[in-house]
């Protein structure tokens, strides 16, 4: 587990409604909302989400947002099971979730 | 000639377009709100002098060109210049290229950190717009980059997303100068493609780098033909790229050819943000250098952004010689700032189905990035929309007179009114609206006609008007 006890707050993009499941170990990548000079830096890792944070007290704040950017009104709690490599192998121009998720699948694997 | 962007913000203090913010603003969203406002009231340039969690030797300055007195003031004119007169100014000296001149030495190079020193978060790159997906530094830069197969160089204006220390996402269209060239060399070897962000050159080397120019061409030749003198060219650091000496700002890297990370979305120059996310480049820096108290120059990019003049300028002259080398009968192209670079007005001799075709099928036959046109006759003024909105109301038969064509592959995936689905296929259309009178109407007995001042009376009675008019009680 990389997270502590320190509640940290996160944001992802995503494309469509349904790319945040419960349970399910997901590749993400998070950016930063805790102030300071690197806020907005990103992060690659593999995590699980959860829509009742309130109930786990030791896991991170992640705010949601559309891939037109627009911030939805729930708040999810995370748990950050692993980091992943900040350059993903993948294509340029091509669909970096679809890489993300390869990387994460590359990474179980080894 | 402006050398450097120091230089220009010294004309602009001059003429009243410069505003120097010396209260303290947060870099996260109020630089952006702040600067978003400033463009949409036409207001002047923004140099802001102190950015929170930054320290004061790094400053901002925001908007430098968009509005059409300050073009006309980075060309040398007079801030009053009219746009048809910075229009034919362009034209006069982009014909001309002066190829820069390499110097050992530059300002740029004053201070240098490489390898472990580079932390791009020392850049006060700023969070523009809420929801975007990150802090942008490439919104007015120069990104230089080489192809190895022709030494071609090109320059050009590309937007870069903060990543983390030493990496950077970007978005240059897949369709443009250094998307093609990336695509086309560096990616069938696996090469990584060095470039060099250029932050803060002189005012007309940025907008050579933003000028729609032909695939092949000598950007930095253009800067110097725009300027009447050549610009000072140094050496990189980390690779051989040449950027020019005066910069402020210089962040040195190589984009990586089999490596991916987390693009967008950005709110763009159309005005809006579309869900363009996850389809760009990732870029590693090697380096940054700049000058002592270096200045970070920034678009706020939106409705009437710095490509709602540059931009738009240098496009409607591309198309003008364009559809001249396609038989077209074109008089004069005119691309408005409301029209955010997806708008052209063409004025021709003669209209027409056949005409309309010729201009469609010429302006997206490699990519499109203009979706609607208005064909006028030569009598209208195109610089004024009045004019315009006038002629496309009155003459364009609303059933023979729209001509569309569709394309994929090509489209312009910045473009709002596309489907994220036509966005991935780069699928979409432009639509020309002939605003001419069709040319098999008898002028004698069919042509309506014309009823303003200007045309339904004879000179004798306009002049005796004109010259009785303060007499009538007008006061102008």
């Amino acid at each position: 587990m990389v997270s502590t006890n320190e509640r940290k707050s996160w944001e992802t993009f995503v494309r469509r409604p349904g790319d945040l499941r419960e349970g399910a170990e997901l590749p993400l990548a998070l950016r930063d909302l805790n102030p300071g000079r690197k806020k907005y830096s990103v992060r690659h890792v593999v995590a699980t989400v959860s829509r009742n944070p309130e109930e786990m007290p030791h896991v991170d704040t992640l705010f949601v947002r559309t891939v037109v950017g627009v911030l939805l009104p729930e708040t999810w709690g995370i748990t950050i099971l692993r980091d992943l490599p900040i350059e993903v192998p993948g294509k340029p121009y091509h669909d970096f979730f679809a890489s993300l998720k390869a990387a994460a699948r590359d990474g179980d694997k080894t | 000639m402006f050398d450097d962007t120091r230089e220009f913000i010294e004309a602009l203090r001059a003429s009243g377009d410069l505003v120097e913010v010396e209260k303290e603003v947060s870099w996260d969203l109020e630089l952006g709100a702040i600067s978003r406002l400033a463009c949409e009231k036409d207001g002047p340039a923004i140099w802001f002098k102190r950015i929170a969690d930054y320290p004061d030797d790094i400053t901002v300055l925001v908007n430098p060109m968009a509005t059409w007195r300050r073009v006309a003031m980075a060309f040398g004119l007079a801030p009053d210049a009219s746009i048809k007169d910075i229009y034919r100014e362009y034209e006069k000296r982009e014909g001309k290229l002066i190829p820069p001149v390499t110097v050992e030495r530059g300002p740029c190079h004053e201070v240098v950190r490489r390898g472990s020193e580079v932390d791009l978060f020392d850049l006060p790159a700023p969070m523009l717009h809420e929801g975007d997906g990150g802090r942008y530094l490439g919104t007015w830069d120069l990104v230089v980059s080489r192809d190895p197969a022709s030494q071609w160089v090109n320059w050009g204006t590309y937007r870069f997303m903060l990543y983390d220390s030493s990496h950077l996402t970007g978005f240059p269209r897949p369709t443009s100068h250094l998307g093609k060239m990336f695509q086309d060399y560096y990616v069938p070897r696996g090469e990584p493609m060095p470039i060099a962000i250029v932050i803060g050159a002189d005012p007309l080397s940025h907008f050579a780098a933003s000028a729609t120019f032909h695939l092949g061409g000598d950007e930095a030749g253009l800067a110097g033909g725009l300027r009447g003198e050549p610009v000072d060219l140094v050496r990189c650091r980390t690779s051989d790229l040449l950027v020019p000496a005066c910069a402020e700002i210089v962040i040195e890297g190589e984009v990586l050819p089999d490596r991916v990370g987390l693009e967008g979305p950005y709110g763009e120059y159309p005005g809006y943000r579309t869900g363009e996310m996850g389809n760009g480049i990732l870029f590693r820096a090697t380096a940054i250098t700049h000058r002592k108290h270096p200045i970070f120059t920034v678009d706020a990019t939106g409705y009437k952004d710095d490509s709602s003049t540059v931009t738009a300028l240098s496009g409607a002259l591309a198309i003008q010689k364009r559809l001249e080398r396609h038989g077209v009968p074109v008089v004069d192209v005119y691309m408005p700032p409301e029209g955010a670079v997806h708008l052209a007005i063409v004025a021709v001799q003669y209209g027409g189905k056949e005409v309309a075709r010729n201009i469609l099928e010429t302006l997206t036959s490699r990519r499109a990035l203009i979706s609607k046109i208005f064909m006028v006759e030569a009598d209208i003024d195109i610089f004024d929309m009045g004019k315009v909105l006038h002629a496309f109301s009155t003459k364009c038969h609303p059933a023979h007179g729209v001509h569309v064509i569709h394309y994929e592959g090509r489209a312009n995936t910045l473009t709002p009114c596309y489907s994220q689905g036509e966005r991935v296929a780069q699928k979409g259309a432009t639509v020309l609206f002939d605003c001419t009178w069709p040319g098999e109407w008898s002028r004698e007995w069919e042509t309506p006609v014309k009823a303003t001042f200007d045309s339904i009376y004879s000179e004798s009675v306009r002049r005796k008007v004109l010259e009785r008019w303060r007499d009538y009680g007008f006061d102008k």
